[in-house]
């Protein structure tokens, strides 16, 4: 449970910055809390595999921003998004749960075998990503959703009860490859604008 | 091999003398490679499982030879070094979308895939708006490649007591991913503004080898992920994606017989012929599936052959409008890939076309005659088209200076005029494909 609260609270860090390294540094948070929640289900080199995905891609964006204040103003989308995001993650809860129907105990600290916490962290990630990616304005908040949509992939792929490891790298590339590609426009885009 | 020689190309990129070449062996040693490659041979890759199918072969066969004619171009004619170590990306991933066997895995390279050229859409900044269109290209493939993801993995783990409804959502939201990925009407507002503003090559780069790609492991995807026989029984999915296809394949079909320019032209062709494919998959019938199949890739060449016609036709008759009197030998190969393009006979896109409106008038009448009035309009597009071209005549029929694009124009027509008159060796693993397409529809 507590590190879904800090996968929210990252989350909204990240969405509600108005400057880049912020929310790349919250990004890693999320990536981080995400890592502990299923830490149980994964091998040592999965884990590895995909923190260092996501080790890479905040690195991207953080250093994409090039000074601490270049950023985008969420003003009212960052409302927007929370709020749409919090429905939708409660909508897909109670529509498209796959975890065991049977009553489950979450414990506050530790592994939840139910996998309860992690499906609910992958709703919550995958709905504010598509908000925020949705509303944005600027390479900035799309690299930034699409970011967390990823992680929240990440984490709905880690429940199955396939082999992990090729996946873990195809996912963690992908990660790697949505900040890289992020981060060329956001450089691109500030070139435009100062121009 | 590719994925080796896109890392080697970005090292080298500046200098255009060592990565054009290098990239063209690159890919004519992947195409050996793959021609060499025995017929369902099995391997595994970090416990993904990867096989060699008749389908696979033939289109990895006719996307290497689409690259290669895409990087011969930018070499010769049109230099961007962003473009070879991009197109030899490209290679790889579609490569291995074509091999691979586990759904997931499909769909995370591809959307590896269609990431890699957002650095080949970018150029004069200043004086356009691609950044806006590769940021806009960027969000849609985050979007549906995450969501469409996600929803494959939920579907993977449903439980068995789940209510059908549940599953209906997760297929809807998988179909809309896709279509999100095709740029099928009406999420196809990045794809005009991409149409309008990026280079021509990489413009084929992705209407010519990605989108063919996609929509072939859309269907890959249908048929490993066990989906089709809950497809079957819940009619919805089915509408759906009726409803998806024959909107874009009358919807492209209007905006590409009243495209303002030739690039546009060709891809709102691109749109409408995907949208027809779409039709054929929905009919979930083997005639259906193999001109679906049959279409888009005949599409994919000759949208690559249009497009490059189209940029040396620009660049030439700049600041004017194009005209077939600066290029008459790229105008003439535009026209030709026309001919691929709404499957006239006896090039290799009519079985294709043939077989889509066909099954979909046994499908349904008013499909059928939907799908025979966006022919009607492609034509109608294409000959306007003509018309811009040659209409204030050609005073000389001489050859432009360096008619690449009007050669690989040629080329690609001399292909797919043999393939249409012997359609055997071509339509063969796609049937065969087929076959396994509807066994996993019924597997009982």
């Amino acid at each position: 449970m507590i590190a879904l609260g800090i996968v929210a609270l990252a989350t909204l860090a990240a969405n509600g910055s108005r400057q880049l390294r912020y929310s790349a540094v919250a990004l890693l948070g999320v990536s981080l809390a995400a890592n502990a929640m299923t830490a149980g289900q994964l091998t040592v080199t999965q884990l590895a595999v995909e923190g260092c995905g996501a080790l890479v891609a905040c690195g991207i964006l953080y250093v994409a921003a090039r000074d601490r204040t270049y950023g985008e103003d969420p003003g009212w989308r960052l409302w927007l998004a929370t709020i749409v995001a919090a429905a939708a993650t409660a909508a897909c809860f109670a529509t498209l749960r796959t975890a065991s129907s049977e009553t489950v105990s979450v414990p506050l600290i530790g592994e939840d075998p139910s996998g309860v916490t992690a499906q609910v962290a992958a709703f919550w990630l995958i709905s504010s990503g598509v908000a925020i990616l949705v509303t944005a304005q600027t390479p900035v908040r799309g690299s930034l959703g699409a970011i967390l949509m990823i992680t929240g992939v990440e984490l709905l792929v880690r429940l199955l009860t396939v082999p992990q490891l090729g996946l873990s790298l195809l996912l963690g590339w992908v990660e790697v490859v949505i900040a890289l590609a992020g981060g060329f426009l956001i450089v691109n885009e500030r070139v435009v604008r100062e121009n | 091999m590719l994925a080796v020689a896109a890392c080697g190309a970005f090292a080298l990129r500046k200098r255009l003398n060592l990565v054009g070449p290098f990239a063209l062996i690159a890919i004519a040693a992947a195409f050996v490679l793959v021609l060499l490659s025995p017929l369902d041979t099995a391997g595994t890759i970090l416990d993904l499982q990867l096989r060699s199918s008749g389908l696979g072969r033939l289109a990895s066969g006719v996307i290497l030879a689409t690259l290669f004619l895409l990087v011969l171009d930018v070499w010769l004619d049109e230099p961007a070094y962003n473009f070879f170590p991009t197109a030899l990306a490209v290679g790889a991933t579609s490569l291995g979308v074509l091999v691979l066997t586990a759904p997931l895995a499909i769909f995370g390279l591809l959307v590896l895939g269609l990431l890699v050229p957002v650095g080949s859409f970018t150029f004069q900044v200043h004086r356009n708006r691609s950044v806006e269109a590769a940021t806009r290209h960027f969000g849609f493939v985050a979007l549906g490649g995450c969501l469409g993801i996600a929803s494959l993995a939920l579907a993977a783990s449903l439980p068995h007591d789940q209510p059908a409804n549940t599953f209906v959502l997760l297929v809807v939201v998988l179909v809309v991913a896709f279509a999100l990925l095709l740029a099928a009407i009406p999420f196809h507002t990045h794809a005009a503004l991409l149409a309008g503003e990026v280079p021509p090559a990489a413009l084929a780069l992705y209407f010519g080898v990605l989108v063919p790609t996609t929509f072939i492991a859309f269907v890959e995807i249908l048929t490993l992920s066990g989906l089709l026989p809950a497809i079957v029984q819940v009619v919805k999915v089915q509408d759906l994606l009726h409803g998806i296809g024959l909107t874009s394949a009358v919807g492209g079909a209007f905006l590409a017989s009243g495209a303002p320019d030739q690039r546009r032209l060709v891809v709102y062709s691109v749109i409408s012929n995907l949208g027809a494919a779409l039709v054929g998959i929905a009919t979930l019938s083997g005639p259906g599936i193999i001109g679906a199949l049959a279409s888009v890739i005949v599409t994919g060449a000759s949208a690559s052959g249009q497009l490059l016609a189209a940029g040396t036709l620009e660049r030439r008759s700049a600041p004017e409008r194009p005209t077939a009197r600066k290029a008459p030998l790229a105008a003439l190969a535009f026209v030709v890939g026309g001919f691929a393009m709404i499957g006239a006979p006896p090039l290799l896109g009519f079985p294709g076309r043939f077989f889509m409106e066909l099954i979909a008038y046994q499908f349904a009448p008013l499909t059928g005659a939907a799908l025979v009035f966006a022919t009607l309009l492609l034509i109608v597009g294409q000959l306007r088209a003509v018309l811009a071209l040659f209409g204030s005549g050609v005073e000389r029929w001489t050859l432009e200076p360096r008619p690449v694009a009007g050669i690989i124009g040629s080329v690609i027509f001399v292909a797919l005029l043999i393939g249409g008159i012997q359609p055997d060796g071509f339509l063969r693993p796609i049937a065969s494909f087929a076959d396994e397409f509807l066994r996993a529809l019924r597997p009982l």
